[in-house]
């Protein structure tokens, strides 16, 4: 092996790349040559500090938005041209062979039909029928979401053409925070629904009725939502409202078993706010001072340190 | 857990193995349309990727749309997904590919500068170091002073260099691999990678 050859070499060589036979030449070329040794030390020295170096890592409240917009996106997909042929070419090739050709058949039919008589054919009318379905405005589309079209149909008697889909229609309810129906509502959102956005939304809204019980449960249920950013923003809203010793006891199952060191040292700054205005709270104090002892992540172990620190200080004053 | 079994419609499963039917069984719901599944799939993958994109791109905005971007062509293209091979694999080479676009469109643009803050340094502030060197403030400062060089040194890479090395230093994959991933050999991969280190050498010499 030539001094040329070893630059590249030892590159592959500190990655683990090269082959048990070349890694041995290497190493014997390195052992007699000097000026080698220092191009493989520092090869190592620059591999050493790209390690070192701290590498990005998404905040919770990034992986939150990236999920909600990708939700929103997943919606519009769904319910574009996209979504319903998609939808269409699935349905159509699980049929059996001789269903899909008189299907495609019938359609083909319709297609030709439709063009036909396209000249008669007037804007979107508003339809009533006797079934479970019910009539609609053209306008109300926009706050319609389709599901499935189940039939489309031209009309005879109108000229027209009859789509029959299953659609949820978008409720938009409005109403004061006094009213116990809209609290359960949103409760309930931040309980159950799946998009982490909206329960997120939905916990600053509440955050103006944080004496009501109800909202004060769904509060706590939030400290242990399964999304970090959820939890934070619980954290913020609790940190804003009269506490307990059930509330201290909420925070503090937080501390020790949330599984994000953000969302742990948030929660030690919640109660350290609370303890200043409130006075000591010796489970509090107690739990602070094994973690700073004990606790495997440094960070944790620091904000416990600095917390006694603030709480003793506190005290004197 | 690797060693755990479970008993599941009457075979015998490891731990990873359940798992893997799971992924499969959420593949084939999403492949029918099931968006929940499709969900779940995103839910399993999605911090990865999106960590993926924050070290290819400077900005949390850019991190996003290519975050949004691969998600919605895996969606599209989950159909034609063949279980026979790895889905991570699979959706990590789709990631991989707008990554790629997305750089190559930038550098036709001449747009690859990083966003500044007000001092002029890299803009971070999306991100959030999980373990902070708190206790020494000056080792902290150094370490993100170094941090701000790489990512700068980062920029000056080609989109292909950068990609490889990103594969190569943070998943820590063979260069066998890296080459599969790219569609090209691991020689190739082997030379971008080399061309990668050598450019970060020449920039961070003073260091090393």
């Amino acid at each position: 092996m030539k001094c040329t050859d070893i630059e590249q070499q030892s590159l592959l060589y500190i990655h683990d790349e090269l082959a048990p036979g070349e890694r041995a030449d290497l190493e014997a070329h390195v052992a007699a040559c000097e000026s080698c040794r220092r191009g493989l030390e520092q090869a190592r020295r620059l591999d050493q500090l790209l390690r070192d170096c701290p590498r990005p890592e998404p905040a919770p409240e990034l992986l939150v938005m990236c999920r909600q917009s990708l939700d929103e996106a997943l919606d519009r997909e769904q319910l574009g041209w996209r979504g319903l042929f998609r939808s269409f070419v699935w349905h159509f090739g699980t049929l059996p062979a001789t269903r899909a050709t008189a299907i495609l058949t019938l359609l083909v039919f319709g297609f030709g039909l439709g063009w036909t008589i396209r000249p008669h054919l007037t804007a979107l009318q508003p339809v009533t029928t006797g079934d479970n379905s019910s009539a609609f405005d053209a306008a109300d589309l926009n706050d319609v979401r389709i599901r499935s079209i189940s039939q489309v149909a031209p009309d005879p008697r109108s000229g027209g053409v009859r789509i029959t889909l299953d659609a949820e229609r978008r409720v938009t309810l409005e109403g004061s925070l006094d009213d116990p129906h809209i609290r359960q509502v949103l409760v309930d959102a931040v309980k159950g629904y799946d998009n982490p956005g909206i329960r997120r939304d939905t916990l600053d809204v509440l955050r103006a009725r944080t004496q009501d019980p109800s909202v004060r449960e769904a509060l706590m249920y939030a400290l242990h939502d399964g999304n970090p950013g959820v939890r934070l923003a619980a954290l913020q809203t609790v940190g804003s409202m009269e506490c307990g010793p059930d509330t201290h006891a909420g925070l503090l199952k937080v501390v020790e078993n949330d599984t994000n060191v953000g969302v742990r040292t948030a929660a030690i700054d919640t109660l350290v706010r609370h303890l200043e205005e409130e006075g000591p709270d010796e489970m509090v104090t107690a739990t602070f001072e094994r973690l700073a002892n004990t606790d495997q992540n440094p960070s944790v172990r620091m904000r416990c340190l600095a917390a006694l620190r603030n709480l003793q200080g506190s005290d004197a004053r | 857990m690797d060693g755990a079994c479970l008993e599941l419609a009457g075979k015998a499963f490891t731990s990873g193995q359940a798992e893997e039917e799971v992924e499969r069984s959420l593949i084939r719901r999403a492949q029918r349309g099931d968006r929940a599944a499709f969900e779940g799939l995103v839910r399993r993958y999605d911090q990865e990727v999106l960590r993926m994109a924050l070290r290819i791109v400077p900005s949390a905005e850019e991190a996003q749309d290519l975050y949004q971007e691969a998600f919605l062509k895996v969606y599209r293209s989950i159909g034609r997904f063949r279980l026979e091979s790895k889905f991570s694999t699979w959706l990590y080479r789709v990631v991989m590919n707008v990554c790629l676009d997305h750089l190559r469109r930038q550098k036709t643009r001449n747009e690859t500068q990083m966003p500044e803050g007000g001092d002029g340094q890299p803009d971070f502030a999306h991100t959030i170091p999980e373990e902070r060197p708190l206790l020494n403030p000056e080792r902290a400062l150094e370490t993100q002073q170094i941090g701000a060089r790489l990512q700068a040194a980062m920029t000056r890479l080609s989109p292909r260099e950068r990609m490889v090395f990103e594969l190569k230093h943070c998943q820590g994959m063979k260069l066998r691999a890296i080459g599969e991933l790219c569609g090209t050999s691991e020689e190739a991969a082997k030379n971008s990678l080399f061309r990668a280190l050598q450019k970060l050498r020449g920039d961070l010499q003073d260091l090393v």
